[in-house]
């Protein structure tokens, strides 16, 4: 890039000195020979081309604000018309002018004037460069295109020129240079930069635009006229003058049409301006809204762009405790009740805030809760809702009162004052009603980042509940040679109500239980864990289901809530006779299969926790039955048959068919058939109830074990 | 799942509730306050029609047992009919027909109450 701006002025130097040597030939002899006019011509017009794509090339206008720009521009066409009369004022020569060709007089008049031609070139090129980055600050394509058929028309109407002696008049240039300025005042509607500008800018512009007409005017007489300084451009190119013409016409225009229009824009600037503020102000709210956590900061904020855009005096906020429950209402107990966190104070006190709005009456703040909208109050003094204005007439004149409203109810209320009456109009109260806005949103997020915390803190729990509840069911099965027995139990949520365990006696008798607390869930948990307790502490003392039942049911019935229940299954192998007896506090029946038959065993009875005393032992019945080798029995909980697809659900009668097919297998590989079987029936939707299943499996008795038993007996007698 | 009706009438001062669908933890609120807004009302003597019931659970039984004793202090009963083999094997295992009347037609639980007591 470097390399190649120098490469340009390199060029643009080496045809500037050719041109001058020619000239220097010229001043004696007349040119006609040799194309000497001719490489004269392309010199002149190269070395500008040059200058051209020199200054294009450079990057730094960019930076330059537009306004700046017509500074430059006019700094520029200052400097050049005191070139202009300094070069006037030196009484040169001049120009003689014979067969329609100029010819400098001396050598003085020569030089000075190819350097004032140079300098104007300069100048012409740069001012056209900074108008163009003006008008393409619109990017529109055909704001593109007219910008390009203008460069073309004065491209056209200078080289038109080219070749021709400075005399001649030719009417294809006229034509062409018309054309030019029609389409060059065209262009110069493209005002882009003046909108975005501020109050200051623009009054600014408006002098710029002023002066840069002003002097662009004089710098059209200048160049287009008869002076010594037209007649040096004409001299040195003809090209070259038309084009500083075109150009200094065409930024005649412009100036003139951007210091009309900025005249224009004039009486709109201020609420431009503060429409903008407004704007900016929001936005960069708004990021502080997802970027800020801080409740106090983003409030104290959320104020002080409240005051400052619309101007305001004061200005708080009062937030309310926001519940989807107890939406706050005028003159609730919330309010009564000093729930009411005042943040964000800006000018006022709490004692003036009380004045305001004074706790309990009539008041604007109830106004707003009941209207959930804006309200502005005009004049405070004489108005019914604030009685002790009189006190403090300097706190407040006027009064804007915007609700903030989120989606869980009325989050808070901002309010602004200021000192005068009727201080505010309708655009001030939309503003403030954005601020509310952001302060909703600010004040929604801090909600929810709480309560996140606090569902993340339940959610942590609930997985240490479930890690205990794992831990009350066995951790170890029985282990028996005779009996052969697998167990799962999985709650439909964190934790359940479902509960097995199993009690060695020691004497030759193995105690089976599963129960099932009525509910899910957390209340379901308890009970579960009670039933443990209860097992753990009973189990143990009552050798017979019944006996067991009818006690545990006592302990239980006491703490028990009158809507809950526990029913529970009790079965006591005894391992010497190989026989089974079941008792059922109104609990799923056993599934017995023995070789081909399968059958529930439904003894009688009730839930536990239903009723107490006699109803209940009464209602227990035992029921035994002896094992052969072989024999399933399944315990389990209604979760298991009554696991759903759509109208349909598992049942008893597929549980005993899944049993019977796979009754040879292990105590393991039955659990997972009848599990498999069951997720296959649901089509592996999760259980929406807890589903717990035992399997014991009788492999007959082994005499080596019944004589340990016996012995171990003998011992504790 | 959750479609659980209850229509509720009164027949010769006897307060019949039918219900319909299914009666489980999430629908077992409905059934309560059909219950309180009975008691309520001084209403005890209350017949629930079980015919279009096809689902119940263990949440839905619990709601039988909250009430039963307010219903019996006030010389009233909560009396069952017209359950399905299904509704009623559920009933059954948990030993209901131990606490509560249960008939195959509403007329007969309607009827009962005005039994002279032998």
């Amino acid at each position: 890039m470097k390399v190649r701006r120098i490469l340009y002025l390199a060029g643009a130097f080496f045809l500037v000195l050719v041109k001058f040597t020619i000239d220097l030939i010229g001043k004696n002899v007349e040119l006609d020979f040799g194309g000497l006019p001719v490489i004269r011509e392309i010199a002149a017009i190269g070395a500008f081309a040059l200058v051209y794509l020199l200054l294009k090339a450079t990057p730094v206008r960019n930076e330059i604000s537009p306004v700046r720009k017509l500074g430059l521009a006019l700094v520029g066409a200052g400097v050049l018309l005191l070139v202009c009369a300094i070069y006037s004022a030196l009484d040169l020569a001049g120009f003689d002018s014979k067969s329609l060709s100029l010819v400098p007089l001396d050598y003085l008049t020569l030089f000075l004037g190819s350097l004032v031609s140079l300098v104007f070139g300069l100048f012409g090129i740069a001012v056209f460069l900074l108008m163009r980055d003006m008008i393409l600050m619109n990017r529109k394509p055909s704001v593109r295109r007219n910008f390009g058929v203008l460069v073309g028309l004065i491209l056209a109407t200078a080289l038109s020129t080219a070749w021709l002696r400075p005399l001649d008049s030719r009417v294809a240039t006229g034509i062409l240079f018309g054309l030019a300025l029609i389409v060059a005042i065209v262009n110069s509607f493209r005002l882009p930069w003046i909108v975005g500008l501020t109050k200051k800018e623009k009054i600014f512009g408006l002098l710029y635009g002023f002066f840069l007409f002003v002097l662009f005017v004089i710098l059209d007489v200048v160049v287009g006229g008869n002076t010594l300084v037209g007649r040096s451009l004409l001299y040195y190119s003809y090209p070259l003058r038309e084009f500083v013409l075109l150009i200094s016409v065409c930024v005649t225009i412009y100036a003139g049409l951007a210091f009309v229009s900025t005249l224009f824009h004039l009486p709109t600037a201020e609420a431009f301006d503060r429409k903008r503020s407004e704007v900016s102000s929001l936005h960069s709210l708004s990021r502080l809204v997802t970027q800020v956590f801080d409740f106090n900061e983003l409030v104290d904020t959320v104020t002080a762009m409240t005051l400052e855009v619309v101007g305001a005096s004061r200005c708080w906020l009062e937030v309310f405790p926001v519940s989807k429950d107890q939406p706050v209402t005028a003159g609730s107990e919330v309010l009564a009740g000093h729930q009411v966190r005042i943040a964000g104070m800006k000018n006022i006190t709490r004692e003036q805030i009380e004045l305001l709005v004074p706790p309990g009456g009539e008041n604007v703040r109830n106004d707003v809760i009941r209207g959930s909208k804006p309200l502005l109050v005009d004049k405070i003094e004489g108005d019914p809702r604030f009685p002790v204005w009189r006190h403090h007439k300097d706190v407040a004149g006027s009064l804007v009162v915007v609700p903030l409203i989120s989606h869980a109810g009325l989050a808070g209320i901002l309010y602004a004052t200021k000192k005068e009456a009727f201080g505010f109009v309708k655009d001030d109260v939309d503003v403030i009603s954005a601020f509310a806005d952001q302060a909703t949103v600010a004040i929604e997020n801090s909600r929810l980042i709480r309560e996140s915390i606090e569902r993340e803190r339940l959610f942590r729990e609930m997985l240490v509940a479930q890690e205990m509840q794992k831990r009350l069911l066995p951790q170890f099965l029985p282990s028996h040679s005779s009996l052969d027995i697998d167990a799962i139990s999985t709650p439909a949520f964190e934790v359940g109500g479902d509960y097995y365990d199993f009690v060695d006696f020691g004497d030759g008798r193995v105690g089976v239980i599963v129960g099932d607390v009525s509910g899910k869930g957390v209340s379901a948990a308890f009970y579960m864990s009670e039933m443990k307790g209860i097992f753990q502490a009973l189990g143990r003392m009552y050798h017979s289901p019944k006996e067991f039942l009818t006690h545990a049911n006592e302990a239980l019935v006491c703490s028990i809530d009158k809507h809950s229940f526990v029913s529970v299954i009790y079965a006591m192998f005894e391992l010497e006779k190989g026989r089974v007896t079941v008792a059922r506090a109104g609990h799923c029946p056993l599934l017995r299969v023995s070789g081909d038959r399968a059958t529930y065993v439904r003894p009688n009875g009730l839930g536990m926790g239903l009723r107490s005393g006699s109803i209940f032992e009464n209602a227990i019945e035992e029921e035994s039955f002896d094992l052969q080798e072989g024999d399933v029995c399944v315990l389990y909980t209604d979760g298991l048959t009554e696991a759903r697809r759509e109208e349909d659900e598992f049942g008893y009668e597929r549980l005993l068919e899944t049993t019977r097919n796979v009754r040879d297998r292990t105590a393991a590989e039955i659990k997972d058939a009848i599990l498999s079987t069951v997720s296959d029936f649901t089509n592996h939707r999760a259980n929406d109830d807890d589903v717990t299943l035992v399997i014991v499996k009788w492999k007959g008795s082994d005499p080596r074990e019944d004589r340990a038993i016996r012995n171990r007996r003998r011992i504790n007698e | 799942m959750s479609d659980f009706k209850i229509a509720s009438r009164e027949q010769e001062n006897v307060n019949v509730l039918a219900l319909k669908g299914y009666l489980d933890a999430h629908t077992a609120p409905k059934l309560e306050e059909a219950f309180q807004n009975l008691i309520a009302s001084q209403h005890f003597k209350i017949v629930v029609n079980c015919k279009d019931l096809s689902y119940i659970s263990s949440a839905g039984l619990g709601v039988f047992m909250a009430f039963i004793e307010d219903v019996r202090q006030n010389m009233g009963d909560i009396k069952l009919t017209n359950m399905s083999p299904k509704v009623y094997n559920v009933f059954d295992l948990l030993g209901f027909p131990l606490l509560y009347e249960i008939f195959k037609e509403e007329n007969e639980a309607i009827n009962r109450f005005f039994d002279k007591p032998k």
